[in-house]
């Protein structure tokens, strides 16, 4: 129970900051079973009461009773109950959807945070499928699990006061039975539900998974002929999932099944003593048949919470699962009072660098030492996974290292502001990540103050202005999710201007001129050679050629094997 | 001689029209009508049961208020624990029956569509995006739940408990019953509307999310060069621009869909405060006119108790709209695979094994057409001997793969024959290997579920993974997670040949399977590739790769589908 307050704590911070849209949004919540209540409860008054005083004029009785001040309070109930309703559903959507651009920049901005261990960990889409539908689960946590228990309270102790105003006894009882319900639903069907819901999404990924793997090993399943085998582990997995959503379904129609049950047997206990307390003529008729209707009312307001309060564990398992985002290792951490990297070509150092990916069978550096003199030019030879990419990492603190320092002019990384250890860092990624917005937009991530001619010329170096100039939107031209309208070898161009526009005394680049032909390829480096002069640089590459299209100026290499210098 | 011949499970797809999503809906309700209508029989139980409440209370009601003074009650109020026993036990039932109605379509449309991609191959699988369909295959087959679970059975109550408590209604007062009759013209009005509305709802956001998802996708997947930019403030700041413009947007859509069934909730509301006044005046002695003189307060509290009921099974059923249309969303996206035609039966006949020197595959005159492609290969005729390494060369499309996945029945020949003498199917290995989560040891058990450690160190020797083992202090039984996370390029590639190994298919198909490595791994799988030929195993290999063209004694070079040259080293 602790833990789970401690789990969903941080969401409730955030909720509690718009305390008074939260209070509102219940009480409009409250105002619509309020307004249930009323109606049944003064229509049955008024019936009864109607129907004594016409038998007392019938037996030629004189008597009389208000008709209009009733009436009027029951057309009022009908209206204020719809339009309270109405007015609720606008108002707690606008309120779950302002949560919610809230969570996602929120998240986003801890997803930014993070180093490539956890980015890297799984393909971006999957990820950002898992982040945004907890996300989603943890949106509705005012709207499914803090506001109906509350305005189900609230009707509870409305009811029960307005019987005890009446008969003590019976307001007492009601409210007895309706709390002790309301407790059982909040939390028995929580506990019954717990084990069962928070597994969900993780049974479901099991799933997911194997699904796709059996998808994407088709060939070889058919040719091992183990197909049948593999959809045997897809039913156990999907038994799996299913026998917990039977349970999960049983608990609610169990809690559904208790709320009709309970709710109407506390109408029958206040009729049984209003009617005790009518024969004893200590209550009129007509106050002790509106008993009964009022308790009736009270299943609009516990009907919710069965079903919600079973699937606690959901939302607990999404408040675990980005609480541990935010918590974890991979967070970058950045000093109290972080020094800023001097502005010249740098030196660089890494001493007996030890890095290792989460779940990798071996370590992806080993020990590393390495250094780099001021305008220095390394070419850092080697396959794929021989660890290239993780040595650029370390350098601009995508990463940092499990042992071992990295230095830049003698300062340990760490210690250095991060956005100005990255913004005097130009590193050239192996891969060209464009966003979908127009050629200028993606040019200026680099310098958002760049004028137009200062694109036009990285542009130039890159041998895309022609191509530019051609295009009728120009540099307002859009270059498609993922830059998917461009070539390869335009992307690639393209994220080369950028980083040249970023003017970085350090300068890292990963192939920079691979989907390139070979002439293109020259071309782009003499012009390349004169704007890298002056700046420390790191060139990544599987293997020099030696034929004019390496990158220029390499004045020393090395070569990376399994996380060594070979 | 003994034929085993593969016959792919297939649809029969000439003889029926393409399905539609509200077919295919109602072909799976069927195949659970037991259950469905035993649900909809409790809920008629529920439903009748709260009437018999009703009645019960403005008897007890008007025997207190009208009765002689000490007539007794007890009785009636055991009756009505009795009933309210009855009526949990009832919404018990319906709602567990329509649960195990709703798991068991769930696991027969997924098994369904599990039948229908597998029976699809390899091949035609290829051209789709395979998280797409892991989604579709989890996510849209959960989404058809709430359709089965509660909107169908709710559908039907919706119109059968009406008529009940109108009936009785007509039978106490003809006037109040007119009240609701005169509301129930507008139910079918109220359904339509509420239904626009839940669609509508269910477009609009359904586009909105997909932008915004869009947006904020494009983001994190640049999250990186945001990184290295120093830009992610900027982009969080957008990000919550977008999100609260999506607030906006959608706030717009939602007053209005809200609408409809506010309109619901309002006639139903001024429904029953017009019945209770009508009532109340009646029983004044107010109303002349009708019916009204002969209202009694047991009538009167009936009429009243009923008339909330009447809307009931309605209000109900316009929440559990939206699962309507989520299910008809779903449905539309699964029927689409459904109605795939899966390739013709490819009826490769693996013989049993024959004599030294006959080929193990006889290819002749065979073409292969792809829909909407044409002709992709052939014709083209070859022979390959037991115990032969065979190198497939030429550009990428011109049919190298093709050729592959005919001989290893993915796919048939439009024309020609396809004679593969083997006992067992051809061990298959591309470039980019199947590694399901779990062990080292689940992972070789895919080739033989029989295998044993012994056999399966010495496949992983072979594979020239034995130093990776020894590193490993679990060995067999060291996870490799999801995707072959943990593992190089290279050691995925050596897994799936250790698998080739632990299999005893005498002939082996090799699809690009260095494609994707470096020369050093390529040159240890080539060396691996070795000993698969010295145990005696025939190898055909479809690569660019100057190692592996070299160990082969024949190089056959394809170029648009037809075979061009030869070479024999």
């Amino acid at each position: 129970m602790s833990t789970l307050i401690s789990e969903l704590r941080p969401w409730l911070k955030l909720l509690a900051r718009r305390r008074s849209r939260m209070a509102l949004g219940a009480l409009l919540l409250a105002l619509t079973v309020g307004a249930a209540i009323g109606l049944l409860a003064l229509s049955g008054w008024f019936i009864t009461a109607t129907a004594l005083t016409g038998a007392l004029l019938a037996a030629g009785v004189t008597a009389s009773l208000d008709v209009y001040a009733p009436g009027a309070g029951i057309r009022f109930f009908a209206v204020l109950r719809t339009v309270a309703r109405y007015l609720e559903r606008i108002y707690n959507h606008d309120s779950v959807l302002r949560l919610l651009a809230e969570l996602r920049s929120g998240m986003f901005a801890v997803l930014a945070r993070l180093d490539a261990r956890a980015l890297g960990q799984r393909r971006a889409s999957e990820w950002l499928n898992r982040l945004t539908a907890d996300i989603d689960t943890l949106d509705s946590l005012y709207l499914r699990l803090l506001a109906p228990p509350l305005v189900a309270l609230i009707a509870i102790a409305l009811v029960s006061v307005l019987l005890g105003i009446f008969l003590l006894p019976a307001g007492l009882a009601v409210g007895g039975v309706l709390l002790a319900l309301w407790a059982w639903l909040v939390v028995g069907q929580a506990s019954l539900g717990m084990a069962a819901s928070t597994r969900r999404v993780a049974t479901l990924d099991q799933l997911r998974g194997r699904i796709l793997e059996t998808l994407q090993g088709l060939a070889e399943l058919k040719s091992y002929n183990t197909l049948n085998h593999h959809r045997a582990c897809i039913d156990a997995d999907q038994a799996a999932l299913y026998a917990d959503q039977w349970h999960l379904g049983r608990i609610a129609s169990l809690g559904n099944a208790l709320v009709g049950l309970g709710v109407s047997l506390a109408a029958v206990l206040a009729l049984w003593l209003a009617a005790e307390a009518y024969r004893a003529e200590a209550l009129s008729g007509p106050l002790m048949v509106m008993m009964p209707l009022a308790v009736l009312a009270m299943g609009e307001a516990l009907g919710a919470l069965p079903a919600s309060f079973t699937a606690l564990g959901a939302t607990r398992a999404a408040a675990r699962r980005l609480n541990a985002l935010g918590r974890s290792r991979s967070v970058l951490s950045e000093s109290e009072t972080p020094g800023v990297p001097v502005a010249g070509a740098p030196a660089l150092r890494l001493q007996n660098v030890t890095l290792t990916y989460p779940g990798a069978l071996t370590p992806a550096l080993d020990g590393l030492d390495l250094s780099l003199e001021p305008g220095q030019r390394l070419a850092l030879l080697g396959a794929s996974g021989a660890g290239k990419s993780s040595v650029a990492a370390l350098l601009v603190r995508l990463l940092d290292p499990d042992q071992g320092e990295v230095e830049r002019d003698g300062v340990a990384l760490h210690t250095l502001a991060l956005d100005q250890l990255r913004t005097r860092t130009a590193y050239l990624t192996q891969h060209s990540e464009l966003f979908d917005d127009s050629i200028a937009a993606n040019l200026r991530l680099a310098d958002p103050e760049a004028s137009e001619v200062a694109l036009w010329h990285a542009l130039d170096v890159v041998e895309l202005a022609d191509w530019a100039r051609e295009l009728s939107q120009g540099l307002e031209t859009r270059v498609g999710e993922g830059g998917r309208q461009l070539s390869g070898g335009q992307a690639r161009r393209l994220v080369l201007a950028r980083v040249l526009l970023l003017d970085a005394p350090l300068v890292i680049l990963d192939e920079p001129f691979s989907g390139l032909d070979r002439p293109m390829a020259a071309r782009i480096a003499k012009r390349l050679d004169i704007w890298l002069c002056g700046r420390t640089v790191l060139y990544l590459v599987h293997q020099l050629r030696h034929d004019g299209s390496d990158p220029p100026g390499i004045n020393r290499s090395l070569t990376l094997r399994d996380g060594r210098l070979g | 001689m003994k034929a085993i011949t593969d016959t792919m499970a297939s649809r029969d797809a000439q003889n029926q029209e393409p399905l539609t999503s509200k077919r295919w809906l109602q072909d799976l309700a069927d195949g659970e009508r037991r259950r469905l209508t035993l649900a909809t029989i409790a809920g008629l139980g529920v439903g009748l049961c709260t009437i018999v409440q009703m009645l019960l209370l403005a008897i007890i009601i008007d025997r207190l208020l009208t009765g002689a003074p000490e007539a007794p009650v007890g009785v009636f109020f055991a009756a009505l624990i009795g009933v309210l026993g009855v009526r949990a036990l009832a919404q018990w039932a319906q709602e567990t029956t329509a649960q195990a109605a709703s798991l068991a379509i769930r696991a027969r449309a997924r098994a369904a569509l599990l039948d229908q991609l597998t029976a699809l191959g390899p091949v035609q699988l290829s051209s789709r995006h395979s998280a797409g369909l892991g989604s579709q295959l989890v996510e849209q087959v959960e989404a058809l739940d709430g359709y089965f679970a509660r909107f169908l059975p709710q559908l039907r109550l919706a119109t059968a408990l009406p008529l009940v408590i109108f009936a009785i209604v007509l039978g106490l007062d003809w006037l109040a019953a007119a009240f609701l009759l005169l509301a129930a013209p507008l139910i079918p009005l109220f359904m339509a509307l509420v239904g626009m509305g839940a669609q509508r709802l269910n477009q609009a956001q359904f586009a909105a999310v997909t932008r915004l998802s869009g947006h904020f996708l494009d983001r994190v997947r640049g999250i990186t060069t945001l990184q290295l930019f120093g830009r992610t403030a900027t982009a969080a700041a957008e990000v919550f621009s977008a999100a609260d413009d999506y607030r906006a947007r959608s706030m717009k859509t939602l007053r209005i869909a809200f609408l409809s069934s506010a309109v619901l909730e309002f006639f139903a509301s001024v429904a029953i405060a017009v019945i209770a006044i009508y009532v109340g005046f009646g029983l004044l002695g107010y109303i002349t006119y009708g019916p009204s003189s002969s209202l009694t307060l047991f009538s009167g509290l009936t009429i009243l108790l009923l008339a909330p009921e009447f809307f009931q099974p309605l209000r109900s059923l316009s929440q559990h709209y939206h699962d309507r249309a989520a299910a008809l969303g779903a449905a539309e996206a699964l029927v689409g695979i459904l109605n795939e035609t899966p390739p013709a039966a490819a009826k490769a006949t693996f013989e049993g094994r024959t004599n030294g020197g006959a080929p193990v595959v006889r290819l002749t005159d065979v073409c292969v057409e792809h829909a909407g492609r044409g002709q992709v290969l052939g014709p083209v005729s070859l022979e390959v001997s037991r115990g032969e390494v065979i190198a497939l060369t030429g550009p990428s499309g011109a049919g190298k793969s093709t050729l592959l996945q005919l001989i290893a029945g993915f796919v048939a020949p439009s024309d020609g024959s396809v004679e593969v003498m083997s006992d067992r199917r051809p061990a298959w290995m591309d470039q980019r290997p199947l590694v399901i989560q779990g062990t080292i040891a689940d992972n070789l058990h895919l080739a033989d579920t029989q295998a044993s450690d012994v056999a399966m160190r010495a496949a992983l020797e072979q594979a020239g993974l034995a130093g990776l083992l020894s590193r490993l202090p679990e060995g067999l039984d060291t996870s490799v997670g999801e995707r072959g996370a943990g593992l190089s390029g290279g050691q995925t590639q050596r897994l799936a040949l250790a698998r080739v190994f632990l299999s005893d298919a005498s002939l082996v198909l090799l699809d690009e399977p260095t494609a994707s490595l470096d020369e050093a791994s390529e040159a240890e799988v080539a060396a691996s590739l070795v000993r698969l030929v010295e145990e005696g195993r025939t190898l055909v290999i479809a690569t660019h790769h100057p190692a592996l063209i070299a160990m082969a004694h024949r190089v056959v070079h394809i170029v648009a589908g037809q075979r061009v040259e030869e070479t024999t080293v």
